[in-house]
């Protein structure tokens, strides 16, 4: 097994414990990964952002393909920077202004045709399906998503809760039959999304594990079973010396 | 803590969340040192990407964008190794790249991982682009021109060169792409500034948090596939015939549902009896 293999495996599994003693209670061990986990990440953004748009994309075109018009992405870039000379400040709103102008003008009539419009058409579409030439027909099939019996069911809950945050009408008689048809479909939505969140975390920690188990091996030198002794015992001093230490008053 | 004088229900409701922890750590341990291999059925959202691929034509232009860092590992890691086994062993011309700056490095390992495996070469048989600045503006930039998004690959070879690039000139060239997304950007960004832009036929992948969110682009067809998690993968795995560490996982997200099941309806007994007895 290659060296860096090994010391991988020890480092990821004593940063795991590390971040796993947290389920006991807070501790200067957890702390520690967690402080570690930020700064790596930070430091791996930076480099990696500095290498690739830096050097690569701006750096090396300019000087060994001459290509002068990157410049003007680099000033405009540069601009932002003004924010922090307190004279020169009024700059930067010119570099706020072409991104925001520029973000919006792309997003906005994409998110409404793919986000707006496309669902508006799927909700209608498979209604208007009912009637054809061969006359109403109907498919009561809740397992089929394409089936009508289901078209029926996502039209109500797309119109009941759009009604539920139509607040510019009371919710009252047929009003309030509606809105509260609307939170059903809310709570069968968050329902939904609270199982799939769990299943998500759960998947974490069998990834985590999965890979403990991996490092219980004897090619790797065992770092979990070691790794898990000295984390118990260091949780075990730390208990001791908390003990020990009178409780600060102020 | 527990007093004296409360009632069963009361002591359960206030039971030291460290016992929770344990049983969940146990029900996830004990299944993965003593597998089942309970039966893992096929969805249909999962099909739809495998179908796609298994129908494209050898040398057919497949696009893999891998839009996560190691914080989604344990979901969308198997995903992609899934995906990329499934291309190569179709032949498929791979061109995969990354949006996402912190996860550059594990894509790289990745996708090289697969493909000696397989015995695919560099440059021939598949390319790593890499990460490029922008987010949505990288995806409309190669809707463009894929040279000018990308004008050398992760390795730093100029990508006008690549032999596996002849003849894409942009996304219009993609017979097929998958996002394997963790947020944003992500599966939608792809669908939004991509696919419904440059017309090419796209799936998608995510962890099982998006999932929820993702199922009416699938439904209206503006995705035509969608693996969702951990569970998603062991079904790709299941199709195409390696089991991997998905199919391994699944023994154990089972026995935990059923615990959190059982938490959560033992937790509401005691409510409402407690408020019974509270009258």
């Amino acid at each position: 097994m290659p060296l860096e293999m090994i010391v991988g495996a020890w480092v990821a599994t004593g940063l795991t414990l590390l971040i796993f003693s947290f389920l006991y209670k807070d501790n200067p061990l957890f702390k520690l990964a967690e402080h570690l986990y930020v700064g790596v990440s930070v430091g791996y953004v930076i480099v990696k952002t500095y290498d690739t748009v830096i050097v690569h994309l701006v750096v090396k075109p300019i000087v060994e393909n001459g290509e002068i018009a990157l410049l003007i992405p680099v000033a405009i870039g540069m601009l932002m920077l003004t924010r922090y000379v307190p004279k020169a400040a009024w700059m930067s709103r010119y570099a706020f202004a072409f991104i925001v102008g520029m973000g919006a003008g792309l997003a906005i009539p994409r998110t409404v045709s793919s986000f707006i419009l496309k669902q508006v058409e799927d909700t209608i579409r498979p209604l208007l399906s009912m009637t054809g030439s061969d006359g109403v027909t109907f498919s009561m099939n809740l397992l089929n998503p394409a089936s009508h019996l289901n078209a029926i069911i996502i039209f109500i809950g797309v119109s009941s809760v759009l009604f539920y945050f139509f607040f510019s009408i009371e919710h009252s008689g047929v009003g309030k039959a509606v809105a509260r048809t609307g939170i059903l479909f809310l709570m069968i939505s968050f329902g939904a999304g609270f199982g799939y969140t769990v299943m998500a975390r759960m998947s974490l920690l069998i990834g985590r594990l999965t890979d403990l188990i991996e490092f219980s091996d004897t090619s790797y030198g065992r770092p979990t079973v070691w790794l898990s002794l000295l984390t118990v015992g260091a949780l075990f001093l730390l208990a001791r010396r908390g003990r020990e230490q009178p409780p600060d008053i102020h | 803590m527990w007093m004296a004088g409360m009632t069963f229900s009361e002591k359960m409701l206030k039971i030291d969340r460290r016992i929770i922890f344990l049983m969940i750590g146990l029900c996830t341990l004990l299944p993965l040192l003593y597998p089942v291999g309970l039966p893992i059925k096929t969805s249909s959202e999962v099909r739809g990407v495998y179908d796609h691929i298994e129908s494209l034509p050898e040398g057919s232009v497949f696009l893999l964008s891998i839009d996560f860092d190691p914080a989604s590992k344990p979901e969308l890691y198997p995903q992609a190794i899934a995906l990329l086994r499934h291309a190569f062993k179709k032949n498929l011309h791979v061109i995969t790249m990354t949006l996402w700056v912190s996860g550059t490095g594990m894509a790289d390992q990745l996708v090289t991982q697969v493909a000696k495996e397989m015995g695919k070469e560099n440059g021939t048989d598949y390319t790593f682009l890499g990460w490029s600045p922008g987010g949505q503006a990288v995806i409309i930039n190669m809707g463009q021109d894929l040279y000018s998004a990308y004008p050398s690959d992760y390795r730093g070879k100029p990508t006008k060169e690549l032999p596996i690039l002849e003849g894409v000139r942009s996304l219009k060239d993609v017979g097929y792409m998958v996002s394997l997304g963790a947020g944003r950007p992500g599966v939608e960004e792809w669908y939004v500034f991509g696919k419904d832009k440059y017309k090419f036929e796209m799936g998608g992948g995510c962890t099982g948090v998006m999932a929820p969110g993702l199922y009416p682009l699938l439904r209206s067809g503006q995705i035509n596939g969608l693996i969702g998690g951990l569970r998603g993968a062991a079904e790709y795995e299941n199709l195409i015939g390696q089991k991997g560490k998905a199919v391994a996982g699944m023994d154990a997200q089972s026995a935990t549902h059923l615990a959190i099941i059982a938490l959560v309806i033992m937790c509401n007994l005691f409510y409402f009896s407690l408020r019974q007895q509270k009258g």
